[in-house]
């Protein structure tokens, strides 16, 4: 029972990170069809900014906002050079995106080096609790609550204020919401600023996490990203949370029992989702 | 369109004479291994065009397949003794295992629309990228392993000739398939998917054939490149090796034969220039950077990339011609 709350604990901590990294390339997509390879490196640049921010000074809260900050500065630039002239063409929104993906990647070497940088845990969140046989890491419930957070945030962003329904209304009809005075390409500015900050934020969180970072992590996180916004339905705000959390679990249980599986286990689990429902499990229409 | 297919075989067989001789005149070892390294990534580049230029499916994946080949030969030749009928052997299963592979991932995912092609490719890739790492009894893991090969592969020049013809040989064919009423198929695909639904072809098939091509291509050339290194590491099944074919293909030229060959080679020359320019600058050695950029510039300005963009020319000047010869005709 132990051991399985433990396993929980592990594997819903990584399932949120991912889910961090999820979110953004789901609102993303699921508001402005828009498909950001360069999601990772994004995430990425957030770890980098945020650990140096950590580094000089000393205080974690800043190197999150830090983080924040580099993720809406570069979704600005990236909306507004990149994005825009590629709107509705998803060929050349795939191919634009890996591009700038390989320059984020490299123009982090340039910045910061290409060695791997080590990643502190600040004093009050390092350590842990044991309640009984339960041992639950105190950084671990940090990552599960930021995610949360994030979740309810954007949910009620998006479901009860008037951005929201703007937003909502401005993917289903772009020229009614138009008509009605709303600049909705300053909105969409705002969404893809957002998906990119919250990449970033996963990005800060995940160093402390595990120890160092490295410029070749974006890609191995937007891949494990990739593979949940598959498993959840594109588009699908809940859809990912509960394919990230189920991925994390799955990684962890098997990485204890089945260790052999364990790295293969998230693409098993989207074979199975793709050939029972090909559009994923919270599938939207359309 | 019968004469520029002449003018283009006639092209071909010039500067294949011209290849051939290259070795008489230059036969220092770095610049044989250059071009040896050309002909090997235009076959990738070439099987890696059948998807995105003829087909037009979005591949994040294609390293996956380059990386079966180099595999299969690596630990083939490994294992066993290094004669003539064990590297066909290994290259064979190379192409057999890419043939699998490829019909497999193409049944669970050509389905989908592209950009979850796209997705899922990179993540099928990824997964033989972990593999590779972590089988370590079979490939060694991140260290790689060096094998010895026949005899007939050692000499440099040799090796150059094999390649080149082995260029020439893809080349040639896959005009063959890109031509035929299949490869028409093909390319109807890519320009309106639902026309040729409607039309009663079966685009699931097509496309999954389609890929098993590029799949067995892209392994040939997979062995090739182990067999000039004499050493496999899973480098071959990493991104990178995706995006090595990605940039040759855009920016040589879509849709065209010519254009990834050409790509390839202005890409490695490139590659090889700048990082002799690294000793100047450091800057250089993130030559990728440059790469990066004149790519999203490609993408965005240019996308029919350099051939493309002179057989755009071209197109244009022959309209022309009709439209005024039109005018005149009723007048006069």
């Amino acid at each position: 029972m132990e051991l399985i709350m433990n396993l929980s604990i592990n594997g819903l901590a990584t399932g949120m990170l991912i889910f961090l990294l999820a979110a953004g390339l789901t609102l993303i997509f699921g508001l402005m069809d828009v498909l950001n390879f360069a999601h990772g490196g994004l995430f990425a640049w957030g770890a980098y900014s945020g650990v140096w921010v950590y580094s000089t000074t000393g205080s974690f809260v800043l190197a999150i906002g830090g983080a924040i900050l580099t993720g809406l500065v570069l979704g600005f630039i990236t909306e507004k050079l990149i994005i825009q002239p590629v709107y509705g063409n998803h060929i050349q929104q795939i191919l634009i995106t890996l591009g700038l993906m390989l320059v984020l990647s490299e123009l982090l070497k340039v910045v910061w080096g290409p060695n791997q940088i080590s990643a502190k845990t600040p004093s009050y969140l390092s350590g842990s609790w044991e309640l009984g046989d339960v041992i639950i890491i105190k950084y671990r419930l940090f990552i599960i609550i930021m995610g949360l957070l994030v979740f309810g945030i954007v949910q009620f962003i998006l479901k009860k204020t008037k951005i929201g329904l703007v937003v909502r209304a401005g993917v289903l009809n772009k020229e009614m919401v138009e008509a009605l005075g709303i600049n909705i390409k300053r909105v969409f500015l705002w969404v893809f600023m957002c998906g990119s900050a919250m990449a970033a934020l996963g990005g800060v969180l995940l160093a402390p996490y595990s120890g160092v970072i490295h410029a070749e992590m974006g890609m191995e996180f937007a891949i494990l990203a990739f593979v949940v916004v598959v498993i959840g339905g594109m588009g699908s705000f809940p859809g990912s949370l509960f394919a990230a959390m189920l991925v994390g679990l799955a990684g962890s249980f098997m990485a204890y029992y089945v260790p052999d599986l364990s790295l293969a286990v998230n693409m098993l689990l989207m074979a199975v989702v793709l050939i029972f429902k090909p559009k994923g499990l919270f599938a939207i229409k359309g | 369109m019968g004469k520029r297919y002449q003018l283009s075989t006639l092209v071909m067989i010039i500067a294949g004479i011209v290849l051939l001789a290259v070795p008489y005149i230059n036969d220092s070892r770095s610049f044989l291994i250059l071009m040896t390294q050309i002909f090997i990534f235009a076959v990738f580049a070439m099987s890696y065009d059948i998807l995105i230029g003829f087909t037009g499916i979005v591949s994040f994946g294609h390293a996956m397949f380059f990386g079966i080949g180099a595999y299969a030969t690596g630990i083939i030749l490994d294992r066993f003794e290094p004669t003539v009928p064990t590297l066909l052997i290994s290259i064979a299963a190379g192409i057999l295992l890419a043939a699998v592979v490829s019909f497999i991932v193409g049944l669970l995912t050509l389905r989908l629309k592209s950009h979850y092609y796209a997705m899922l490719t990179l993540a099928f890739s990824g997964l033989f990228l972990v593999a590779a790492e972590k089988w370590r009894t079979l490939t060694m893991g991140n260290d790689g392993f060096t094998f010895r090969v026949p005899d007939i592969l050692k000499d440099r020049m040799d090796y150059y000739f094999i390649c080149l013809v082995v260029m020439f040989i893809v080349y040639f064919l896959l005009k063959r398939i890109t031509q035929s009423p299949f490869g028409k198929v093909m390319v109807a695909i890519r320009e309106n998917e639902q026309r040729v639904e409607s039309l009663g072809f079966q685009v699931l098939y097509y496309k999954i054939i389609a890929s098993v091509i590029a799949g067995v291509i892209a392994s040939i050339s997979g062995s090739l490149y182990v067999l000039s290194l004499r050493f496999a590491n899973t480098s071959v099944f990493s991104m990178d090796t995706t995006l090595d074919a990605l940039l040759m293909t855009i920016i040589g030229g879509v849709g065209t034969l010519v254009g990834p060959m050409l790509g390839a080679g202005l890409i490695e020359f490139a590659h090889h220039w700048l990082t002799e320019l690294a000793k100047e600058h450091p800057i250089f050695e993130r030559w990728l950077i440059f790469f990066g950029i004149l790519y999203i510039l490609v993408v965005m300005f240019f996308p029919a990339g350099i051939i493309g963009t002179i057989h755009g020319w071209g197109r244009k000047r022959i309209l022309q011609r009709k439209s005024v010869k039109e005018q005149k005709s009723p007048a006069g």
